[in-house]
Order: structure tokens, then C-alpha cells, then sequence
């Protein structure tokens, strides 16, 4: 998923703010706070029960609250509309139930096992087709049961991208499952009844569910963690956009009341078995998320340690408290990887690989990102591969043999070689004070390197301008960027969608034959040779072509109150480890 | 800028002549003074006054000598890599200056966090922005709403009724929903232009006086109102001076008082609204501004409060100064309000 957080912000400031903790004095430095690597739900345990194994010490009750610093959350619930961080981790821990889920131990590892499903789905053999069988035992807020048909609905409803456009739906469902061309989803398409579309059949006495590809779709069991494939009520009960503000909860918590951008109150549903769940707990009774919280002031409540910090979280610590944190919190500083990489993408076809490697030594990591505000080595770590530690495959090389740093000399001899134009025209976020800070070292630490600099404000989302293919100044950029973070740790969540010819996110516009094919040709092998498959195509990628820049990788900073238990992480969803904290008593 | 900066029934009346004798002059040669040398005079003996004269000359010097200043001390605004000179936090180390270390003769006011540029260097030409762009603003307004003013009171009839629906009607738009809108409007048209930096400045300038000049035009409306009945501009009517002539030769002289007060209260609006929009990231940004240093001041207090109180005491000093040197003045040109 694209980091929406807060998006014109992030959008800029990210791709400005680059990582520290270069080459020599890597990772784990002294106690300064290190980049932790972790596995990201590589694993699966398709056997999982509820219970939940319970968390050590855990007790009931008390009121959490959950500050989220400059992030102004989902605009609905929806769950067929959810496609950013915030509002995910939070719903999918809390509220709305998928065919699958993730684990996560105390550690912060997660593990993929079933939701609503008893299984993590069993496929044909080229896995173009998947059935699931459901549990019993799962309801509604209500109390009513979950049926096959609501399930099999939540996933035609995915289908929807004019009633759904920020959905990932778009992405998946559309792509993969069967019958797309002819099935629009239910609510813009009103010719064909929903349950006639073949890319979906449901049997409510069996309990089951099953889902027809249009093309082998091994990943279906990470797809199915998603809330969108999950249940919606049947008929005009789940009608969007009422139903966004006013959704069914069928998980541990329901909905007391939801302001968008302002805040949200998830209270205790009785409705909920535990024994239904194999991953989720109720232990607080309440949870109050407090959206677009003000950065400076929940750093000092949550630095002052007072009543109402004490059963907070804030998914969040400004660059500036972050040594006092680190004095003050001890373990109630949290650092979780998001699996997110962001990346300079040079025009592939205005540029050549000498002037692109000249970038890699003329862009001034370490600066840029203490310029817009980061933490060197902790919050923003230099790249060195198109996949974030923790995915699946992810290949460990060096395109030159080391680590990219800032190296003025190297650049000026790599643009010598170079047969263009030494001219990076790129595009930086107007209204962020950082942004502009993160422009203007940015611009003097290439303009050291040779490069003749012309950065242009703008006043939106740079990415309104990169995926236009219209705009007059986005033809005139040399260099373009784009973040991305991973739907689950696979490689097909992640280089198709910046690396295949003509994808939207592909803001350099690269285009290798040889590469499409290879990529096309991954769902075809054997299940267990894909990621390595991946990691093959992105050194492939990298070292022959060199078509964008991995600056950094992304890791969050989360503070917890001292009366919260378990504070933790979630590395599936680089979330506040949502489904395990309590309030200590 | 709707409101008004300074009400007119708080303004000086130049052509009233001072009541009764001055008791200075008992027993001597009566010797004529005009009415700016009395009021001069007024001012002069006012401490207040003289200590914000004082300081207002001292940000002009700054303003003016900006660049001779840094030059001076060996610093200047240039952009830097900061990592080199930062703490994982953003905040300066010990050897380049507070807050954990000493000041330096390198950078006497430190550095910034973040970006590590130097203090002094940006509080001087932050200085220097304010003050150009609030005086320019200033020029502009009282020029628009002296000529509208003039114009409206005297000629009076459809002419006066046209300029009062346009002041009213500038007064009712919100001056910082226009400035908002404002912004992303001159960045569209003129990102691409190598004088962004300059655009964007007279954007600002344009945006100050054109939502400033309002009250000047109805003050001196109303003081042209009064003027115009009077005997010499009944006498200068009939000799049949033509109006142009009679506007500046006749009336303008007698509304001095009135616009030298305005004026001295417009400008700390006008600064304080510059480093108002520079705080919210509409006003300028390409160049350093005093508002912009707060902005990013603030999330450092708790590390670093130095870095925030610099633009801080800038402005308030500033804005302070030039209000209490606009009421002396007010003081000493109008006698009725003597203290």
C-alpha cells in the first residue's frame, strides 16, 4: 500500500527525508537505537484456534487512548474502503474481521492465521481457484451469525472501484479474480445481480466460500487479512457511504461513535466469542483514538507521565523528543519497521545509468533526513534493495559492492561519463516547512555533486503531479520519487507495482522487456521458489539497470503510557500492536 | 487586516488651533512655531517615545545594514549539510553552541536545529525581510487609501457612494482566507519562473496592502468630510483652483497628523502579520523569515528554547516598539488628548 498517513505531508516530507546510519557504522550502534530487522509474517500456522494464547499478565478493563500525531485517519470505516495504515491496523485488530489474520506475538513477529475462516483456504493446484471454509461460531455485533453469502457479498463488494476508488480492491480483486471485465461490483453495476458473478461462490450449509481467478493468485491467503475480504451485510444495510460512518463490528470491539480526522471510540462487544478468534483479546474496555493530535504537544504528555498519559499510546515521536524518550522510556519506546522503502526514480528514458548512479552519490542522505526531521539510524535507514527487510526473499547485495553515501567526487566523475545533461529537476511540497528545508539541502549537496538543480514548489501531494501523465511540469522533471510500503511481505505487493511497465507508481517510467516477463512469469512457479524469485528479479533490476534510487527504509517510533501492558509492535501492519495491549490495573 | 488600525475619533486634528497661551511664553517676544515643531517638541520631552525610537532605529540599522552586518560577524544564510553538526535529535552539538554548549564567535546567536544554519545570519536578514516588507505594505496602503479617501470625501455623490461600497466590500473579505487562497494560486502561475522568490514576496506585499488600506480610506474621508466646508477650501474653490491642485496644495497639508499616526500603527500590524503568515506557511517562504523560525522553533523549546526565543523577542520588541512610538505620536500632534 501506498504510505497514506498523513499523505501530503509524508508524501514530501518522506521522500525528502532521508536516512542516516550509512555505510560503515550500520546498524546497532551502541545503544543509540538501531534499524531492528524482522521477518514480517513470513510465517503462517493455518492450524491456529481460538483462544488467543493469552498475553503474560494481562488483566481487563481501563480505558486506552490512542493519540495518532499529524495523521488524519480514515475518512470512513468502511471496511471495503480501507486501504492505509492507520485505518487498518486499528480496524482490523478491533472491529472487522477477514478471512485471515495476523498473530503477533510479544516480540512483534507476526504470523498469518485464519480469521473467519478455520484454515488459511485450500487452493486447486495453479491456485486459481480457493476455497474457504468458515467458522460457526463468528457473529455480528448484533448477535447474528456470519454467514457464507454476507462473506462471499464483503468480497463482491471489492470488486466496486466507483463506489470503492481508494480501495485495495482496485489492486486485487479487479486484477485477479474472475469475471472482473464483466462485473463492475454491486453497486455500479446494476445489470448483473451480484450473485451471479462468477468470481464468487458461497454455500450457506456447507459454510463455504470459494474464489475463481483469473490468473494464478498464490498470495490469496495474505489477501484474505485484509478487511475488505470480509463480511458486509447483506441489501441496503451496507449501502456505501452511509455505512462507512455507521459500520457492523463483528470483532472484539464495536463502534460507540466515529468523527472522521477527529476521533473514534471502540467499546466492548459482548457479540464476540473468543473462542471464534485465534489471534484477538478484549482486555480494555474502551479505546479512544484521537486523530490529527497535535506532534509537539502528545510528546510532552506522553514524556510527562501523568494520569492521562499513563494508559495512552501515540503512534508517534517528533525527531526532537526522541533523545529524551530514549532516557525516559526505556522499553515504552517502541521501534517498528513499516516495510516501506522510498526511492529517487530518475526518468528512465531522459536519463542514463551513470547520471543515475551519480545520484546515488550526490543526494546527501544523512542531511536531507535530519533537515526534515528524523532520527539517523533509527526512524530512516539507508536502502540498499527494492524490498524492506522483512519481506520474503529479500536479497542481500550491493550495487557497487557497498553502500551508497554521500560522495560529491564519485558523482562528479560518474555525470562525466554520463551522456546527459547534468540537470535534476524535481519537485518538493510547498506548505511543509520540512519539505522545503529537506529541498534546500538537498539541492546543495547535489549541486556540490555537479548536478545543475531545479527544484519547483508545489502546493499538493507531489504524487497528484508524478501520476499525471498530462501535467506540463511533471514532463519536465528529470527525477521523480515514490514510497512504497508492502500489503504483505511478498515481492508481488511491491515490485510489479513500481517496476512493471506502465504501472501507475512507476513514476520513472521504467520499461524493460526482460523484466515484465520475468514478473509475469513468478505466479507461474512453484509456491515456494517465488520469493526467491522476487529477490532474483529485484538485484536483476538493480544492478543491470539501476532505474531508481532506494533511499531509505522506513521504521516508526511508538510511545506507550507506563500503566499500558505488553507495549508493543505490530511489524505486519507497522501499527501499535493494537489485538495484545491492557490497561494494568 | 479588516480591522482597523487606528480609529478616527483617536486621530490628531493638525488645523485645530492650540487653546489658550502656551505659559512658556509669559513676558517674552512671542515667536511663531509651527504646529509639527510644537508637536516635535512634545515628542522629544516624552522618555517612552525617545527609548522606542530608540529600538525602531536600531531594527532599521539591522534592516538596512543586513548584509554589511553578517559580513561582519562571518556568517551568512547559505544552506548546509546539517548531519555533520546535529545530535541524533536534531539539536546542535556541544562544540557548535548552545543548548549544550557555549556560544561561539563562529555563530554568536548558534545554530538552528535541524538544519544547522547559522542563527545570527537568519535573525538579521528575518529582520530585514519584516521591516522591508512591512514598510513597502505600509507605502502602498496609505498611498490607496489616502487617494481613495481624498477622493471620495471631497467629490462626494455617486463617486463617494462607488468608493464607500468598495471599502465596505473589502472590508467583509476574510484577510487570512485570502491570503490562503491566494498562495497556491501565485505558486501555480509561477513555479516554473526563476523570480519565484521575488513574485512571491510582492504577492505578500500586494496581499498586506490590499486588505490594509480600508480604515485610511474612511479616516480620511471623514477628515476630508469636515475639511471641505471650511473657509480657505470654499476661498481656493472660488478662485476656481482646479481640484487636483486643491486635493494636494489645500487639503493634504492639513491631514498630515492623521496619516503619520495611521501609518505608525499600520506598520507593526503589517509586521506582525508577515511573521503571522510566514508561521502558517502562506507568506515567505523563500526567504528567512522571522515567523518561519518560530514555526520551527516551537517543537525544540524543551531541548533548545534559545532558538525560539530569538524571533520571538525580534518581534515582540519590534511590534512593541513601533505601537508605543504610534501613540506618542498620536499624543503629541493631537493637543486635545494631552496627558
Amino acid at each position: 500500500m501506498r504510505r497514506t498517513k498523513p499523505l501530503a505531508a509524508l508524501a514530501v516530507a518522506s521522500l525528502l527525508a532521508l536516512a542516516a546510519c550509512g555505510s560503515g557504522d550500520g546498524p546497532g550502534e551502541g545503544t543509540e537505537g538501531s534499524f531492528g530487522e524482522t521477518d514480517a509474517g513470513k510465517d503462517k500456522d493455518p492450524n491456529a484456534e481460538g483462544p488467543a494464547p493469552e498475553v503474560e499478565g494481562a488483566e481487563s478493563g481501563g480505558t486506552i487512548t490512542v493519540f495518532l500525531p499529524g495523521d488524519y485517519g480514515p475518512d470512513d470505516l468502511d471496511p471495503t474502503n480501507g486501504w492505509s495504515v492507520t485505518g487498518n491496523s486499528i480496524q482490523q485488530a478491533l472491529t472487522s474481521r477477514s478471512l485471515t489474520q495476523y498473530r503477533v506475538d510479544s516480540d512483534g513477529n507476526a504470523t498469518l492465521v485464519p480469521d473467519l475462516a478455520v484454515d488459511l483456504g485450500q487452493p486447486n493446484d495453479d491456485y486459481t481457484q480457493w476455497t474457504f471454509q468458515l467458522r460457526d461460531n463468528a457473529s455480528w455485533e448484533d448477535g447474528s451469525p456470519i454467514t457464507a453469502e454476507e462473506v462471499a457479498f464483503g468480497i463482491a463488494r471489492s470488486m466496486d472501484s466507483t463506489a470503492f476508488p481508494g480501495g485495495p480492491g482496485t489492486e486485487y480483486s479487479t486484477q485477479f479474480f474472475a469475471g472482473a471485465d464483466e462485473f463492475e461490483g454491486p453497486y455500479t453495476d446494476k445489470d448483473t445481480d451480484w450473485t451471479e458473478w462468477e468470481g464468487v461462490e458461497f454455500d450457506n450449509d456447507a459454510n463455504t466460500v470459494t474464489i475463481n481467478m483469473s490468473k494464478s493468485f498464490p498470495d490469496m491467503d495474505y489477501w484474505g487479512a485484509f478487511m475488505a475480504i470480509g463480511p458486509a451485510p447483506l441489501g441496503k444495510a451496507s449501502n456505501p457511504p452511509a455505512y462507512g460512518q455507521n459500520i457492523m463490528s463483528n470483532g472484539p470491539y464495536k463502534v460507540e461513535s466515529f468523527k472522521a480526522q477527529d476521533e473514534l471510540v471502540l467499546v466492548k462487544n459482548d457479540q464476540w466469542d473468543p473462542e471464534s478468534d485465534p489471534a484477538r483479546h478484549q482486555y480494555a474496555d474502551k479505546f479512544i483514538f484521537k486523530f490529527n493530535a497535535d506532534p509537539d504537544q502528545t510528546d510532552q504528555i506522553m514524556l510527562s507521565d501523568n494520569t492521562e498519559s499513563q494508559t495512552a499510546i501515540s503512534n508517534d515521536l517528533s525527531a526532537s523528543s526522541y533523545q529524551k524518550a530514549l532516557d525516559t522510556l526505556g522499553d515504552r519506546l517502541v521501534q517498528q519497521s513499516a516495510q516501506c522503502t522510498g526511492f529517487l526514480y530518475p526518468d528512465y528514458e531522459k536519463t542514463d545509468l551513470a547520471f543515475r548512479k551519480a545520484i546515488a552519490y550526490g543526494y546527501p542522505y544523512e542531511d536531507v533526513w535530519a533537515a526534515t526531521g528524523q532520527v539517523p539510524g533509527v526512524t530512516r535507514v539507508q536502502a540498499n534493495s527494492i524490498m524492506p527487510p522483512g519481506m520474503a526473499g529479500k536479497p542481500d547485495y550491493f550495487v557497487d559492492g557497498e553502500a551508497f553515501s554521500y560522495d560529491p567526487e564519485k558523482a562528479k566523475e560518474l555525470l562525466a561519463e554520463s551522456e546527459v545533461e547534468p540537470l535534476y529537476s524535481a519537485i518538493y511540497y510547498e506548505p511543509d516547512p520540512l519539505a522545503v528545508a529537506g529541498a534546500k539541502v538537498a539541492q546543495k549537496g547535489l549541486e556540490e555533486a555537479g548536478f545543475t538543480v531545479k527544484y519547483t514548489p508545489v502546493q499538493e501531494s507531489p504524487y497528484s503531479t508524478w501520476t499525471n501523465p498530462d501535467d506540463k511540469l511533471n514532463k519536465s522533471l528529470t527525477v521523480r520519487g515514490v514510497n512504497w510500503c508492502s500489503d504483505w511481505p511478498s515481492g508481488s505487493t511491491f515490485i510489479p507495482s513500481l517496476f512493471r511497465g506502465g504501472a501507475t507508481y512507476n513514476t520513472g517510467g521504467f520499461a524493460e522487456e526482460s523484466i515484465d516477463e520475468m514478473i509475469a512469469e513468478v505466479p507461474n512457479l512453484p509456491i515456494e521458489e517465488q520469493a526467491d524469485a522476487w529477490g532474483e528479479i529485484d538485484e536483476k533490476i538493480m544492478t543491470e539497470f539501476f532505474p531508481a534510487i532506494p533511499v531509505n527504509y522506513y521504521n516508526n517510533l511508538f510511545t506507550f503510557g507506563s500503566k499500558i501492558g505488553n507495549p508493543s509492535g505490530d511489524e505486519a501492519l507497522g501499527a501499535p500492536n493494537y489485538k495484545n495491549v491492557f490497561v494494568m490495573q | 487586516m479588516s480591522a482597523e488600525t487606528a480609529g478616527p475619533e483617536t486621530l490628531g486634528h493638525l488645523s485645530d488651533e492650540p487653546k489658550g497661551e502656551d505659559p512658556g511664553t509669559k513676558g517674552r517676544t512671542i515667536t511663531g512655531k509651527s504646529p509639527l515643531r510644537i508637536a516635535m517638541g512634545r515628542l522629544l520631552r516624552d522618555k517612552i517615545a525617545l527609548v522606542c525610537m530608540a529600538v525602531v532605529l536600531f531594527f532599521v540599522f539591522i534592516a538596512v545594514f543586513a548584509g554589511p552586518l553578517q559580513k561582519l560577524f562571518g556568517v551568512n544564510t547559505d544552506t548546509v549539510l546539517p548531519a555533520q553538526f546535529l545530535e541524533l535529535g536534531g539539536v546542535p552539538r556541544a562544540e557548535y553552541g548552545p543548548p549544550y554548549g557555549p556560544l561561539t564567535m563562529e555563530h554568536p546567536f548558534g545554530i538552528a536545529p535541524r538544519t544547522a544554519t547559522d542563527n545570527l545570519a537568519f535573525w538579521l536578514e528575518g529582520a530585514q525581510n519584516s521591516l522591508q516588507i512591512a514598510a513597502i505594505a505600509t507605502i502602498l496602503a496609505m498611498l490607496l487609501g489616502v487617494t481613495l479617501g481624498l477622493l471620495g470625501g471631497f467629490l462626494g455623490g455617486a463617486v463617494d457612494r462607488f468608493l464607500t461600497f468598495v471599502t465596505d466590500f473589502f472590508l467583509t473579505l476574510p484577510f487570512i482566507l485570502a491570503a490562503l487562497t491566494i498562495a497556491p494560486i501565485i505558486n501555480e502561475r509561477f513555479r516554473d519562473s526563476p523570480n519565484y522568490a521575488t513574485v512571491q514576496v510582492v504577492a505578500l506585499i500586494g496581499v498586506l496592502a490590499g486588505f490594509g488600506w480600508m480604515s485610511v480610506a474612511r479616516l480620511i474621508r471623514g477628515e476630508v468630510l469636515s475639511l471641505r466646508e471650511r473657509e480657505f477650501v470654499q476661498a481656493a474653490r472660488v478662485m476656481g483652483m482646479p481640484t487636483g491642485r486643491l486635493l494636494i496644495k489645500e487639503l493634504l497639508p492639513n491631514l498630515v497628523a492623521p496619516i503619520v499616526v495611521a501609518s505608525s500603527l499600520m506598520l507593526p500590524a503589517f509586521v506582525s502579520a508577515e511573521a503571522g503568515l510566514a508561521f502558517l506557511g502562506i507568506g515567505v517562504t523563500t526567504r528567512p523569515s522571522w515567523g518561519q523560525t518560530l514555526n520551527q522553533g516551537i517543537s525544540f523549546f524543551e531541548p533548545y528554547p534559545l532558538y525560539l526565543y530569538q524571533p520571538l523577542i525580534g518581534i515582540v520588541l519590534l511590534v512593541l516598539a513601533l505601537n508605543l512610538l504610534g501613540d506618542a505620536l498620536r499624543d503629541a500632534l493631537d493637543p486635545k488628548t494631552r496627558r
